[in-house]
């Protein structure tokens, strides 16, 4: 059975980066030490880089050149913190695969930086702050396709037609021919990583938050929006393109008009004018 | 041949029969190709939004970014270079929407619908389309000949 092999996958894949866990604990207390998050970041060689890089993007707009860990993690501050450490530790996991979606890895990776902005702009329209564990969520919805997108290949063909004939999404259609649809594929590896519920849901239910029996979580409603203002403006880089089911009632539920999505639009476009250094990370 | 890439809301133009306008992943958004075959002058556009008026100052910075203020800089700067409207051959493409569509989301049939009114209004006619459905489109103009090539994320190419 492909479902066996599928999950046997899930196992097999690499743990979450650590740094970013590690890091992401420390910055929980408001209180928390610079040296200690310094001497977290500066053993993971790729995250420190990314770091400094991040720190000296336009997208977080230093003035002066920041060269040293300590200066960057000082600089950034706690919310742009954790921010650039999720986004560098979640871009090498993107860097694994995602054939089968997209031509290449960068283009799921691009789509999930996109993702991430765009919850972050409606987040601060609907609640008027900010959310970094909506943030993570945001960046991981497609961490599925990781794995998915070898047996994605293999169905391709079969897929689309499905999706064609039948008018059914490419979730739907993953499902039948796969037996798991990439959401639900990377809520259990959310749940691998032992991710909190509000994470993991967040992937899962990332086409369908409808389904979502908990009340309350609307990260995956965000996040559910936020796909699918990318897959409009066509920042997705997939096969799947736009083949997925539009829930009314998410835009009802947060008192969002199309007027609304489309200042999204533009909002989002800005930033990723700004956002082009976080694209290029890895 | 020199390839040109067109960002979202973004217009180009040219007369160098060596470039090639390009513009990848068309969700809802539209491309415009539009091409004078006398005097070989092309250009193409990628909307994003139906309407200017939902933003006045961006539309002044970035006029590409909507159908009305698009359009029209898209056939202004093919004037520029000496091309009359009365002979452009115009092809569209993109406009997808989302399944299941309800108004919540209909913005690809919006971008459709502003189009054919602005057209309809300064007669100009499409003599290529393909719009709707639920696919990424790329749209590749060549400036030698004035070929328009789609190619669609369910894996089929074709000349517009």
């Amino acid at each position: 059975m492909i479902i066996d092999s599928i999950l046997k996958s899930v196992d097999m894949i690499p743990a979450f980066p650590a740094a970013v866990q590690k890091v992401a604990e420390l910055l929980r207390d408001e209180d928390y030490a610079v040296a200690d998050v310094v001497n977290v970041i500066k053993y993971d060689q790729a995250i420190a880089a990314n770091i400094l890089k991040i720190s000296n993007s336009a997208y977080f707009g230093a003035r002066q050149k920041i060269k040293t860990i300590h200066n960057a993690v000082v600089y950034l501050g706690r919310q742009q913190l954790i921010r650039a450490v999720q986004t560098s530790g979640i871009s090498k996991i993107y860097q694994k695969g995602g054939k089968g979606y997209a031509s290449q890895a960068r283009d799921l990776w691009e789509h999930a930086v996109a993702v991430a902005l765009m919850s972050q702009i409606l987040c601060r329209k609907i609640q008027g702050r900010e959310d970094p564990i909506l943030y993570t969520a945001a960046l991981l919805h497609d961490v599925g396709k990781v794995i998915m997108g070898e047996y994605v290949q293999e169905y391709f063909q079969k897929i689309i037609g499905r999706v064609h004939e039948r008018k059914c999404s490419f979730l739907e259609a993953e499902e039948e021919f796969i037996g798991i649809n990439h959401a639900n594929l990377g809520g259990r590896i959310a749940e691998h990583w032992n991710f909190p519920s509000e994470i993991r849901d967040a992937i899962a239910y990332h086409h369908r938050p409808d389904l979502l029996e908990e009340e309350g979580n609307t990260n995956a409603s965000l996040v559910y929006l936020s796909d699918q203002a990318c897959l409009m403006m066509g920042l997705t880089g997939g096969v799947d393109a736009l083949a997925y089911t539009g829930l009314e009632d998410v835009m009802r539920h947060f008192d969002l008009r199309m007027v609304d999505l489309e200042k999204s639009f533009i909002a989002l476009l800005d930033e990723l004018e700004r956002a082009k250094e976080l694209m290029h990370i890895g | 041949m020199n390839e040109i890439i067109v960002g979202i809301s973004d217009l180009k133009v040219s007369n160098n029969p060596g470039d090639a306008l390009v513009t990848y992943a068309l969700g809802s958004c539209i491309g415009v190709a539009v091409f004078d075959p006398k005097v070989k002058v092309g250009g193409l556009l990628h909307f994003m939004l139906p309407d200017s008026s939902l933003d006045a100052n961006k539309a002044k910075a970035m006029p590409g970014m909507f159908a009305d203020t698009g359009v029209i800089a898209l056939f202004k700067a093919c004037y520029a270079y000496g091309a009359e409207k009365k002979r452009m051959v115009v092809k569209v493409a993109g406009g997808a929407n989302i399944l299941d569509d309800t108004n919540y989301f209909r913005i690809g049939q919006k971008n459709i619908m502003a189009l054919r009114k602005i057209f309809w209004r300064n007669n100009v006619l499409i003599d290529g389309e393909e719009t709707g459905e639920n696919c990424n489109r790329t749209v590749r103009l060549e400036l030698s000949n004035g070929r328009c090539i789609l190619k669609s994320s369910n894996g089929t190419v074709r000349d517009l």
